[in-house]
């Protein structure tokens, strides 16, 4: 008698609707983000092999392979795409690991930090716009040291942007990437267990005489790589395959593969699909090359480093390179406030001739112009960034709590998914997503977009929140669960209260980067939707610096109030509970 | 009841016949009267059922003083007609041609999410070819006498192709050259001092890469005057579809002429912009003393946006400008085609015309013939004080007209096999 109430609570407790939600939310997460990519490479694969129906062709073959093996510059596209992705990823992490080295369990590193991290929230196009002034032949570097010094009266003969070695896209995408692998390595040491660790073992490693560079590689990093290893390979498949960048800044005799790739599938002669789908595999060949690439290196560096680590060499003139990041950094640090002083000028500039390095006069009319035709560029932007960040907190939360439900966390495969739209470059899948969504045909386009832009946001959003999630003291919901609290009350009245600030901060990422998508809006949105980035990135190729300045602007300044609302809220709800 | 059925019968024949009488007396009277009312009628259906929706007009977006105007149509037909007239901004028209392919493909031939789209030339001829664009309704717009089309082919063909009502006439271009007055005094007026000036100033030249518009019209300009002296048979060649001989004969000179050229060009031709917009940020750099516009009135407007320097001065070639027009087309498949008339209809009345002809708006030139016009409706076309940078009145002394549109293909793909890929 005594035993059957306690079995049917116990069904109960099982069966309630909030923990099947829960234990069925990571299921879920995974087909959001394994069927979009899979049926939109379908969709580019069909058509490469010449089955396409949307052309009435049906012949299967090689033909499109044939077009694209014909195009002229081919070898170049493809070599420009490897290089840029490849030096820039490369560089990017050097210049992290150095900063890491150099001020490792130092004040500095904060400092740097801070000053970094602003630009992770900088989407890409503002950042190619805002470098594309600076290095420009009339740019504020040439401006700065004309006529005084070079005796320029017209602006030189230079040749950035747009120089055919592929050196402005680097710089970019290096100067670009460079925070984000910084704030992930810092995010990697902030974890309680392994920092505290990494520190202290570096503090074993200084007291036996180890330079403190020294003993950053030999202790620490060997590490901390394993942890990086994901956000890197996302950095290199991005930088091979990314877009907007090449458009804005790179060469076009011939642009990367990834641009000419849009291109083609742009094209008024349809019959350049079939070739841009090959192109697409191509481009997902390259950028699988290039991982591969990157995860041999790694043995090799490890083969051939492995009797460095233990020969017990404490010096590598470490003062030098000590000096020398320092350098580097302020140089990087100089560089982009250069940038954006030249940006803030030309939003706001009047005539500004070369070589004056000010504007003869300052005018607001460039905002005026363009903040009337912003309105609705803007709103859509925060609809949709609204939207599909809200979905995506809303998967995070429920596939964290089902980690915590079944006491495990979730396996190397979904963590491995989280990452694949992140690994997959977008060019390759969202043309076969969007020819889906030609047969579809029933989704509106606004939730199409909305969907495309999860794929790119719930990645971020989740690596953000899983930290924290995953460091809630367990005892907080075991006390209330022993009170009789059913799980959707510990969820909502324990957990989340505790978790307020990081799911701002998670918020304000997510707004971050769907405010940025350039490519999913475009394509799966068919041009019915435009952003404030999708402005600035035809603008950025249009009309007049000045215009696309205060799109730039515009670009940074929507995240940046995400992110202070996301850092003033918190304090402000705190100080009224502590009231 | 037999003779009342008989007496309804009767006055039923009767009207018919009456009617009938009237109506081929009117005919006969006024042959264009009836074409009138039936137009008159058909419009009205037109209006009836197309207001109060929404048009995607899907228009290339790169400058920020068309975009302004279309906002302004945009709150006209709102007012005239509660239609949410959505501007579309395209960074290439072709973006909407291969929607509107898909579309068919797809087997949505009712539902389609272009409803009027901006074009001309290259991406009109591949629409008609694929019949993708609604016929018919262009010629029967109200607005569409005051081109005077009857004696105005400019509005009857597009690249010499005829437009059979599936295009209706929006604005007309030429190209216009202009030149920063600091940086140069003397700049050339035909194509043989341009190679001649560009060899002096090196670097200071350069053109859109095909197949950016601007730049195949100037390599079509190059085309033309190269062949001003060439024999009658090949000068006719321009003018028809590409054969595999002709193709040989006629380009070698262009090819000839941009190896001369291009050594001498803006990062020594190994570079080229992709739009005319870019051209002219590159002016306002100094890095370029010297570009082209299809559209005239835009360098002043530039120059009152602080976008070029206030030393920039226009003109047009003395051997001849590069002219057509340019063109709103209906999609087929579109949803709201009546709606998109009501839109193209607005767009060529007299006082849209005159608004967008206007310096300090788009500065776009009418397709409407004055003497078609009223005196107040000419009116609102006169000009203010001409801008100093602005091309001075009646500058362009020959207007040369566009080759065949297959040229296009066959210029774009022969100049990216020489110089598509750089050495």
């Amino acid at each position: 008698m005594n035993v059957e109430p306690t079995k049917t609570t116990n069904i109960e407790y099982k069966t309630d609707l909030f923990t099947r939600i829960v234990k069925f939310s990571p299921r879920f997460l995974l087909a959001c983000l394994l069927i979009p990519v899979l049926a939109g490479l379908i969709g580019v694969v069909l058509p490469a092999f010449g089955w396409a129906p949307a052309l009435s062709q049906y012949k299967i073959g090689l033909h499109g392979f044939t077009a694209l093996w014909q195009t002229p510059g081919l070898v170049q596209m493809a070599m420009l795409s490897i290089s840029t992705g490849l030096i820039s990823t490369l560089l990017a992490f050097i210049i992290t690991l150095m900063i890491l080295a150099a001020f490792f369990n130092t004040v500095w590193l904060n400092y740097i930090q801070r000053l970094l991290s602003p630009i992770l929230v900088i989407p890409h196009a503002a950042a190619a716009i805002a470098i594309g002034f600076l290095i420009a032949p009339s740019g504020m570097l040439s401006r700065l040291v004309s006529p005084w010094l070079s005796g320029w009266e017209l602006s030189p003969q230079g040749i950035f942007p747009h120089d055919a070695m592929g050196i402005s896209i680097i710089l970019v995408l290096t100067l670009k990437e460079l925070p984000f692998l910084l704030l992930m390595a810092l995010g990697v040491l902030a974890q309680p267990e392994l920092g505290k660790k990494l520190r202290a073992q570096h503090k074993v490693a200084l007291s036996l005489g180890y330079c403190p560079m020294t003993a950053f590689f030999k202790v620490i990093l060997p590490n901390l790589y394993p942890l990086l290893r994901l956000p890197i390979l996302a950095v290199l498949a991005y930088a091979s395959a990314s877009v907007e960048m090449p458009l804005i800044l790179g060469p076009n005799t011939p642009p990367t593969l990834a641009v000419a790739i849009m291109q083609w599938f742009n094209d008024v002669d349809l019959n350049l699909k079939i070739k841009a789908s090959a192109g697409a595999l191509l481009q997902l060949a390259i950028t699988g090359g290039l991982l591969m690439l990157w995860l041999f290196g790694e043995k090799v560096v490890m083969y051939f480093c492995r009797d460095l680590l233990t020969n017990g060499e404490r010096e590598y003139s470490g003062a030098f390179w000590q000096k020398l990041t320092s350098v580097l950094i302020t140089g990087v640090i100089g560089f982009i406030l250069l940038a954006l002083v030249g940006l803030l000028l030309s939003s706001v500039a009047g005539f500004w001739r070369f070589p004056s390095a000010i504007p003869d006069q300052l005018v607001l009319s460039h905002f005026q112009s363009a903040l009337t035709q912003m309105a609705g560029p803007v709103i859509n932007t925060l609809n949709i960034g609204i939207v599909s960040t809200a979905l995506a907190i809303l998967l995070t939360l429920l596939c964290l709590e089902s980690e915590q439900l079944r006491n495990k966390s979730v396996s190397r495969f979904m963590s491995f998914i989280i990452y694949l739209p992140l690994l997959v470059p977008s060019i390759a899948f969202l043309f076969g997503l969007v020819w889906l969504q030609q047969l579809a045909n029933n989704l509106s386009v606004f939730v199409s977009v909305v969907l495309t832009h999860l794929l790119f946001v719930l990645p971020y959003v989740f690596l953000s929140l899983a930290g924290s999630y995953r460091r809630l003291d367990p005892r907080f919901s075991n006390v209330a669960a022993s009170l009789g609290a059913k799980p959707h009350k510990v969820f909502l009245k324990v957990k989340l209260p505790q978790l307020f600030a990081p799911i701002l901060i998670a918020a304000a990422l997510g707004l971050a980067i769907s405010f940025g998508q350039y490519l999913p809006t475009l394509l799966v949105g068919g041009g019915r939707i435009s952003t404030i980035t999708t402005e600035a990135v035809a603008l950025a190729n249009g009309a007049s610096r000045r215009t696309s300045a205060v799109y730039a602007i515009m670009q940074m300044v929507l995240p940046l109030i995400g992110f202070i609302i996301a850092w003033l809220l918190p304090k402000f709800f705190y100080k009224s509970a502590h009231h | 009841m037999h003779v009342s059925r008989f007496g309804k019968i009767l006055t039923r024949y009767g009207i018919c016949c009456f009617a009938f009488f009237i109506s081929l007396t009117i005919s006969i009277n006024s042959n264009a009267s009836a074409a009138n009312t039936d137009l008159n009628l058909r419009w009205q259906g037109i209006e009836q059922l197309g207001k109060n929706q929404d048009v995607y007009f899907h228009a290339w977006g790169g400058d920020p003083q068309i975009n302004a105007y279309i906002q302004w149509t945009a709150q006209q037909v709102k007012a005239l007609y509660d239609i949410n007239l959505h501007h579309v901004k395209l960074s290439d028209t072709s973006e909407a041609v291969s929607r509107v392919l898909a579309e068919k493909s797809a087997n949505n031939d009712t539902h389609g999410s272009v409803d009027l789209v901006w074009i001309n030339g290259a991406n009109f001829a591949t629409m008609s070819e694929h019949s993708l664009l609604l016929k018919q309704w262009a010629n029967y717009l109200p607005n569409f006498k005051y081109t005077d089309p009857t004696n105005n082919p400019a509005v009857n063909f597009d690249f010499g192709i005829p437009t059979q009502g599936m295009e209706a006439p929006w604005g007309q271009a030429s190209l216009t050259f202009y030149y920063d007055s600091l940086a140069t005094d003397n700049p050339p007026t035909t194509l043989d001092e341009l190679v001649i000036w560009s060899a002096k100033n090196t670097g200071r030249f350069s053109y859109p890469k095909p197949p950016d518009f601007l730049g195949l019209s100037f390599l079509k300009y190059a085309l033309v005057i190269l062949h001003q002296d060439s024999a009658i048979e090949i000068q006719s060649l321009l003018n028809q579809p590409v054969t595999d001989q002709s193709k040989v004969v006629v380009l070698s000179p262009l090819w000839d002429f941009l190896d001369k050229l291009h050594p001498t060009l803006w990062r020594n031709g190994k570079h080229f912009m992709t739009s005319g917009a870019q051209l002219r940020r590159l002016v306002d750099d100094t890095e370029l003393s010297l570009a082209f516009t299809f559209s005239a009135p835009e360098v002043p407007a530039a120059v009152k946006r602080y976008d070029l320097p206030a030393s920039i001065r226009s003109y047009a070639m003395s051997d001849g400008s590069l002219s057509n027009t340019h063109f709103v087309a209906i999609p087929y498949n579109a949803a709201h085609s009546n709606s998109a008339q009501l839109v193209a209809n607005f767009l060529l009345s007299p006082r849209a015309q005159a608004e967008k002809q206007k310096s300090n708006i788009w500065g776009d030139r009418t397709v409407l013939i004055h003497s078609m016009l009223e005196n107040k409706q000419s009116a609102w076309f006169k000009a203010q004080e001409p801008h100093p940078s602005a091309l001075p009145f009646n500058s362009i002394q020959r207007t040369l007209s566009e080759p065949h549109p297959d040229w296009v293909n066959a210029i774009i793909q022969g100049w990216n096999v020489r110089y598509g890929v750089s050495k």
